[in-house]
């Protein structure tokens, strides 16, 4: 191609127009839900917001690796648990709250490594198989390991102001909302979106394709794992069948393929829908909510392949 | 004129179907190296194993005389060796631009974009990038994938059945980019559409069962009886 082709090509802007209209809205909402305990908010609202954000950041770090790149993992729900156990036991040894949150990332990230090496060379269903593997295996082992409390889990030591772990999961849910944005953006996001079109195609133009899958699994596990570790603050209680829960796994997997699975606000359509629903079950069916999440996701995935959110946003394009 | 890629003695068996049996082939720099022969002959075998998509049993592959038998896809893609498919395979989630910008080399986001949309222009697509690859035409579909693959940065450019369904014009329009590109790296195209591809070759191989049945120029392939006979029968005699 010619120099000079190449200098009469507009210039494109470093952040478009919507992702930047996406990072200015979550920073505004997660002012809003920092600020609502100021603002008189009661605990029931504010236990609803600290959940729509630790479903958000969960879901969230699953659509960065298996949104973008269809590779399906069931192993977030684990890799939060060890960010959990992580925490609390490096801050019950005394480490600083942020040192802990730094071995609790840490761990989940290890973790990744071991599964990603492993299975990510392989395609089609390996991987999946590869994380249910390792959620049930987590669950045995950590109810087998003396220094993680065995199935009485463990107690965090420290007593600590409620509104850290709070301010926490917003701030976690919202960088990981900017986070997925940005990748999403980014040229790493671009390709990550080629394999997962077709991942010889991708091949074909240099795209190394475990290598890139395996760094944005390990970028997805640290969310995971920190998202896990601080609501082990928020709970300070830790037992494995609940930190180590399958459901943990699927939460992360439905709410953004709900939403909008690939999409940076999906997620949060799907982690409010989610808490909202668990809610209004609470008074009707309070152990249906599983049960009534699978058949939304069911419903979804036959009806509105792309989840909610980028179905009703074709639906008004179209209206208009 | 220099080799660009050597490929000797490469043999490929699937099962118990011998797909390449020990074939040597030279691609020189800024040649159009037709790759001709009917279904099965192994054709489309050798220009995989070209690309990396499949690995040798036996034999070498050399790119600029390094040894590349055993690199994979992704990485003869970074030493200079692009491609395109038979059937087409866009990155259909992506928009247009975005399947370029997925394959051009990072040097700096503007710049990049800048690259990708003269390669669009180029193959006359600029007005369409920012609208999904999904929605474009099977003609247009093929152009993007040629510009995907120029946008690696290639130094032999593997064309695989390039005018497979396109009309009369599309298809000459497409024959006559690829001339164009010849200048500044060498082509492989394999192709069914001996009528139309083998005059624009500098050089042509006929294939069959998976060996070399001859090599020469458009001319000397037109007149070989063998080929005749088995191949091009009286279209090209």
């Amino acid at each position: 191609m010619s120099e000079a082709t190449i200098e009469r090509a507009p210039p494109r802007p470093h952040l478009r127009s919507d992702t930047l209209g996406l990072v200015i809205a979550t920073i505004a909402l997660a002012a809003l839900g920092i600020a609502l305990p100021a603002l008189g908010a009661s605990g029931y609202i504010r236990t609803l917001v600290y959940y729509s954000a630790f479903y958000l950041a969960l879901g969230q770090a699953w659509n960065i690796m298996s949104g973008l790149t269809g590779y399906l993992s069931f192993a977030h729900g684990a890799l939060s648990g060890i960010g959990a156990y992580g925490v609390v036991i490096a801050m019950n040894a005394d480490w600083p709250m942020g040192a802990s949150l730094a071995v609790a990332g840490g761990a989940a990230v290890l973790a990744s490594l071991v599964i990603g090496a492993t299975s990510l060379r392989l395609r089609g269903a390996a991987f999946t198989f590869a994380t249910l593997f390792f959620q049930e295996l987590m669950l045995l082992a950590v109810r087998k390991l003396p220094f993680a409390g065995g199935p009485g889990g463990l107690v965090l030591e420290q007593i600590l102001p409620e509104w850290i772990a709070y301010v926490g999961m917003i701030l976690l849910a919202g960088v990981a909302t900017i986070g997925f944005a940005l990748i999403r953006r980014s040229r790493l996001g671009i390709r990550v979106l080629a394999i997962k079109g077709d991942e010889d195609a991708a091949a074909s133009i240099g795209i190394a394709a475990t290598r890139l899958k395996l760094i944005l699994f390990c970028v997805s596990a640290l969310l995971a794992g920190l998202a896990g570790a601080v609501h082990a603050l928020f709970t300070a209680s830790l037992y494995p069948d609940v930190a180590f829960s399958v459901d943990l796994s699927l939460i992360a997997l439905a709410v953004p393929l709900i939403g909008g699975v690939a999409t940076a606000s999906g997620p949060a359509l799907g982690a409010l829908l989610y808490v909202g629903l668990r809610e209004a079950l609470q008074l009707i069916a309070p152990s249906a909510h599983l049960t009534i999440l699978g058949l939304l996701l069911l419903v979804v995935v036959l009806y509105m392949r792309d989840g909610i959110g980028p179905t009703l946003a074709r639906l008004i394009r179209r209206s208009r | 004129m220099t080799a660009i890629l050597e490929a000797r003695r490469v043999a490929k068996r699937f099962g118990g179907v011998v797909a390449v049996r020990g074939v040597d082939l030279t691609v020189r720099q800024g040649e159009l190296l037709g790759l001709f022969g009917p279904n099965g002959a192994g054709k489309t075998t050798m220009f995989n194993l070209i690309a990396g998509a499949f690995l040798p049993d036996a034999g070498q592959v050399l790119l600029h005389g390094r040894d590349i038998t055993r690199e994979p896809a992704w990485r003869r893609a970074r030493l200079g060796i692009a491609r395109s498919f038979q059937i087409v395979r866009p990155f259909r989630a992506l928009t247009v631009l975005e399947n370029l910008l997925a394959a051009i080399p990072a040097h700096g986001g503007a710049n990049d974009a800048a690259s990708a949309l003269a390669l669009l222009r180029r193959v006359g697509l600029e007005a369409r990038a920012r609208d999904a690859a999904g929605d474009l035409t099977l003609g247009m579909l093929k152009r993007l994938e040629v510009a995907r693959a120029l946008a690696v940065g290639p130094r032999l450019l593997l064309l695989d059945e390039p005018l497979a369904g396109l009309a009369g014009q599309e298809a000459a329009d497409l024959l006559r980019t690829v001339q164009a590109l010849k200048r500044r790296m060498a082509i492989v195209m394999v192709e069914h559409n001996v009528r139309l591809a083998l005059p624009v070759c500098d050089r042509a191989v006929v294939m069959d069962a998976g060996a070399v049945l001859a090599e020469g120029t458009p001319e000397q392939i037109r007149r070989d009886p063998a080929v005749i006979r088995a191949y091009l029968g009286s279209e090209a005699a």
